[in-house]
């Protein structure tokens, strides 16, 4: 009885072709049961997010003519405007648990590591659960794909640091203040990713935010949105010395805070530390400002490097979590019964940095 | 079953406590390398087996002299490392300071093998303790409690510039590292100058008092007691510009790291010119 999976995801289909196989929440337990009663599938699981859309599924019949009926099944009713070969990739037994364990520990998401997908994961398992069209062997995979998830979490660096530049801005805010709690922030520019990083920071329990912007009428409505206070652009330095962070993201072809600007304006600070993060491009901030006492900046590249530091990191760690998931999806089918083949036997075993070998 | 033998003297307790420094030290080296990214009890684990040891070589050399074991340069300096190595077990058990032991390890190295110098342990002649007394001893081991004070405010001193050295030149192992933060850091290097000045500053008063109860004077231009007054004054002046907001952290922390290298080295040289404080070699 074989653990089978089919799906698409970000790394074979575009969003153009994602967002027409994305399955309404409200639909799938109709799916699931649709496809218990319809199919070969003893068991069934939808994994329905963003970036991918998978079946998982359990049978006593043969694989093959399940996996027809899967595809099938999914492209009920949609449009693919090409091969739709290209999009979709099959797992069967000891190939489909390790894609589920991978997929469980963020090893195959967009953002490597990320661990929103076990959240969903889980959320998909429980639904299939609740509407008791699983059975003992998807249980049981699914089971350890959690304990997977969380044994690589603990063990390795795969879920280590940030790798947006809004939280990497979170973190350096992490190692120069004790606490965000009664931290200001200050955003100039009432930019996307400006928003995203003061967004960021106060989901980490920053006090307050001071938006200003060129255009009043948008630094009112970003404050408004993030529960703080709109200032006029060119009196933003009246609140200086409250602030603690500051975000700069706007359009200037100039220089809105420098040197000269910012030396007399820190020294009514009493030495408080100032974090700058200038996300705008051209920059907002004079490098030289850096060279102030107290005074902390970082400019998109600074924060992109960072963030690419940690990528990196996180990529070094993939061996070590391959072998976690070779390891425990062995200990699962032996579990089951029938031993797995040895991966020199099974030319399916798809190695690090490899796409799976079943893929279609 | 291991059984220490008879015939191993303080001194080689000592030499072992001072040896497990040394393999913290280099054993930081690498984690310094790896820039202290994982916690480690590794550190914690060694120091506090070299303090175990430290402090049984302490207590058997107190026994021996019958009276608190701060007569010469090697007693005080093995107390000032006891002072620091004390002081690290209790602030390590938090996590973020863990790290503190890495960076204490090449102090205490140091300080041990110059304490294990063949001159700084001469022989006392008789009659050497003619001072001896609760004020004697009390006075010597608040001065040196605040020099292990101070001792580890450098400490901290020399982690807040490493990590704001490396957050303002924007290396990654700034963002990595298990370090504390900077304001964090700051106020325990604050803090722990405030402790060691206040036991100075007892130190100070009950060798006015000692001096009382031996000399009947409070006070005696000896180049020892005039240079604690200095250490006293200079402490105090860093303490009131960082009280008043006066100086950045990097500054206060510069700050605390000289004194206590200028009290590191001319510590043994103004404790030899003291008449005071020498007692008869035999």
């Amino acid at each position: 009885m074989p653990i089978l999976c089919l799906g698409l995801n970000h790394r074979t289909a575009p969003v153009t072709v994602r967002e027409r196989f994305a399955l309404p929440e409200g639909e799938l337990p109709v799916l699931l049961e649709t496809l218990r009663a319809e199919t070969a599938a003893s068991g069934v699981v939808i994994l329905s997010t963003c970036n991918r859309v998978e079946l998982y599924v359990t049978t006593d019949a043969e694989p093959q003519p399940l996996l027809n009926e899967l595809r099938s099944f999914l492209l009920k009713n949609r449009e693919v405007g090409g091969d739709a070969d290209e999009i979709f990739y099959e797992h069967s037994g000891q190939s489909a648990v390790q894609h589920l364990f991978k997929v469980a520990s963020g090893l195959d998401s967009m953002v490597l590591g990320e661990t929103e997908i076990l959240g969903q994961l889980k959320a998909a398992y429980q639904l299939a659960l609740d509407h008791k069209v699983t059975d003992a062997r998807l249980n049981k995979a699914f089971q350890k794909a959690f304990n997977v998830a969380k044994q690589i979490r603990t063990e390795t660096n795969i879920q280590r640091g940030s790798v947006s530049v809004a939280n990497v801005a979170v973190e350096l805010a992490g190692k120069i203040f004790d606490e965000l709690n009664d931290r200001a922030v200050m955003v100039i520019g009432a930019g996307d990713t400006s928003e995203k990083t003061a967004r960021a920071l106060l989901s980490r329990g920053a006090r307050s935010v001071i938006v200003s912007n060129r255009s009043f009428d948008r630094a009112e409505a970003l404050a408004s949105e993030l529960g703080g206070k709109a200032v006029d652009f060119d009196h933003w330095e009246s609140e200086f010395a409250a602030i603690d962070i500051i975000i700069s993201s706007t359009s200037a072809p100039h220089y809105v805070i420098d040197r000269k600007k910012l030396e007399p304006l820190q020294a009514g600070r009493q030495h408080r530390p100032l974090l700058l993060v200038d996300i705008a491009v051209p920059r907002d901030i004079e490098p030289e400002v850096n060279f102030l006492e107290d005074v902390y900046l970082y400019n998109i590249d600074d924060l992109q490097a960072i963030a690419d530091d940690y990528l990196r990191l996180r990529q070094e760690e993939i061996a070590k979590c391959e072998s976690i998931v070779e390891g425990k999806t062995r200990e699962l089918l032996e579990s089951l019964g029938g031993p797995p083949k040895s991966r020199r036997q099974d030319p399916t075993f798809p190695s690090a940095g490899e796409a799976p070998a079943t893929q279609n | 079953m291991f059984s220490a033998p008879v015939s191993w003297t303080d001194k080689t307790y000592f030499c072992c406590a001072v040896t497990l420094y040394g393999i913290v030290m280099v054993y930081s080296v690498f984690l310094w390398r790896k820039g202290f990214q994982r916690d480690d009890w590794v550190v914690y684990g060694m120091l506090a087996g070299g303090w175990v040891l430290h402090t049984v070589a302490m207590v058997k050399r107190g026994f021996n002299l019958e009276a608190c074991p701060i007569t010469n340069l090697y007693e005080a300096t093995a107390f000032i490392m006891w002072t620091i190595v004390a002081g690290y077990l209790v602030v390590g058990v938090w996590q973020r300071f863990r790290f503190v032991g890495a960076f204490a390890s090449p102090l205490l190295f140091l300080l041990g093998v110059f304490a294990l110098f063949p001159d700084m342990d001469p022989e006392l002649a008789p009659g050497s303790h003619e001072f001896s007394g609760a004020l004697s001893s009390l006075h010597k081991a608040l001065l040196l409690l605040s020099f292990g004070g101070f001792g580890l405010s450098a400490v901290g001193a020399v982690m807040f510039l490493t990590q704001e050295k490396d957050l303002k030149l924007h290396k990654f192992r700034a963002i990595l590292s298990k370090l504390p933060s900077l304001e964090r850091l700051e106020v325990a290097m604050t803090r722990l100058v405030w402790i060691a000045f206040g036991l100075l500053t007892a130190g100070l008063v009950t060798s006015s008092a000692y001096l009382h109860q031996v000399k009947n004077v409070w006070f005696q231009p000896d180049p020892e007691m005039l240079w604690v007054i200095g250490v006293w004054i200079f402490y105090l002046v860093l303490l009131m510009l960082q009280k008043r907001h006066a100086q950045s952290g990097r500054r206060f922390a510069w700050g605390t790291l000289g004194s206590f290298l200028f009290v590191m080295l001319t510590f043994w040289g103004v404790y030899l010119l003291s008449p005071l404080h020498q007692p008869p070699a035999s």
